[in-house]
């Protein structure tokens, strides 16, 4: 059978502890993992456990008091739950030759906006870049430039401060080296 | 050391009115309209161009980074006041300069560092004044993205709505 090469469903543990440094939250939540893809869980005090990705991250977001983060208008909330969607259920199940796609669509959607939320900066910039580190940080120069847009986004948001974390930065050239290339 | 700032609002100055909107805060600026633009820091020393008004309030702030954080990116802001000045202002070579911007801006989304700094401030000021803009901007995709982004930004939007309207009888 392939195995996914995405290596990201293990890492959201990780993730959401990253996102709560990011969110200022004091005290650290710890998180079990449940079934074969390693699906995250919290339990918190009250209630029942939440389950996914997702579902934690804006939890953690609420947690916060940061409801910015979840869009400030009817219109981005659901553009920003369309990408944590997209993050979960597309990037996360894809290998490797399919990333391609999600990234030339994605790079399609960045050509004229700056987050992924038009102009301001979500929840959904955040794991979007979890998400697709893992395969930047294998990409070369020319690759990089295929999705120019995606690029750009990419640079910005791993500079965007408290954000980067954990992660390696990925070498982002400023300005464009193969400028006769189509794409 | 309170700092005066006369606008000329017949041709304002949308780019020391933005310099002097960010660093509001850190410094005391206020804004009068008068005959002529002119920053009155003291009676011996006052500024009248507008890339020196924005040097100026840049530099008595330094925290907030308006001139870079380092020499490199000092010395290419300077170059992005220049380009402003020099290349957005004529009627002609718009189009030359455009795609210039355009290039620069592919991979970036302020232009200098990974924050706002007086070359955005400067150029979307050029830009904003420039008649020719609306018409051309179109074919300059990553330069449309950068200039409607900072519209959208409060200080930018605040400034944009109140300066830009007395612009049009001259135009």
């Amino acid at each position: 059978m392939f195995c996914p090469i995405s290596a990201v469903p293990n890492m959201a543990p990780r993730e959401l502890s990253a996102l709560e440094k990011f969110l200022g939250l004091k005290k650290p939540h710890k998180y079990s993992t449940q079934g074969v893809k390693k699906v995250p869980v919290l339990q918190i005090n009250s209630g029942p456990p939440l389950v996914g990705l997702g579902t934690i991250a804006c939890h953690l977001v609420k947690e916060a008091k940061r409801p910015d983060l979840l869009g400030d208008s009817a219109e981005s909330r659901a553009v920003v739950q369309q990408w944590i969607e997209h993050r979960v259920t597309k990037l996360d199940r894809c290998r490797k030759d399919d990333v391609k796609t999600f990234l030339k669509d994605l790079d399609h959607y960045l050509q004229d906006m700056v987050y992924l939320a038009g102009n301001h900066f979500t929840l959904a910039d955040i794991l979007i870049y979890y998400g697709i580190h893992p395969f930047m940080v294998d990409m070369a120069i020319h690759e990089k430039e295929q999705f120019i847009n995606v690029t750009r986004w990419f640079d910005h948001v791993q500079h965007y401060p408290g954000v980067q974390h954990h992660l390696p930065l990925v070498t982002v050239l400023r300005n464009r080296i193969y400028t006769s290339r189509h794409h | 050391m309170a700092l005066n700032l006369t606008i000329n609002t017949t041709n304002p100055p949308l780019g020391a009115l933005l310099a002097a909107e960010h660093v509001k805060d850190s410094v005391k600026v206020s804004v009068e309209e008068g005959k002529d633009t002119r920053l009155h820091v003291s009676d011996v020393i006052q500024f009248s161009d507008c890339n020196s008004i924005s040097r100026y309030l840049a530099r008595v702030a330094p925290a907030l980074g308006l001139y870079g954080s380092n020499t490199m990116e000092q010395t290419e802001v300077d170059h992005w006041l220049e380009f402003s000045a020099q290349r957005l202002c004529g009627n002609t070579g718009l189009a030359v300069a455009l795609a210039e911007l355009d290039k620069a801006l592919s991979l970036r989304t302020f232009l200098v560092g990974h924050s706002l700094t007086l070359a955005d401030i400067s150029v979307w000021a050029s830009l904003k004044g420039h008649v020719e803009w609306q018409s051309q901007g179109k074919s300059f995709s990553h330069v449309s993205r950068w200039f409607f982004f900072l519209n959208s930004q409060v200080p930018f939007s605040a400034v944009g709505n109140k300066y830009t309207k007395k612009n049009v009888p001259l135009t």
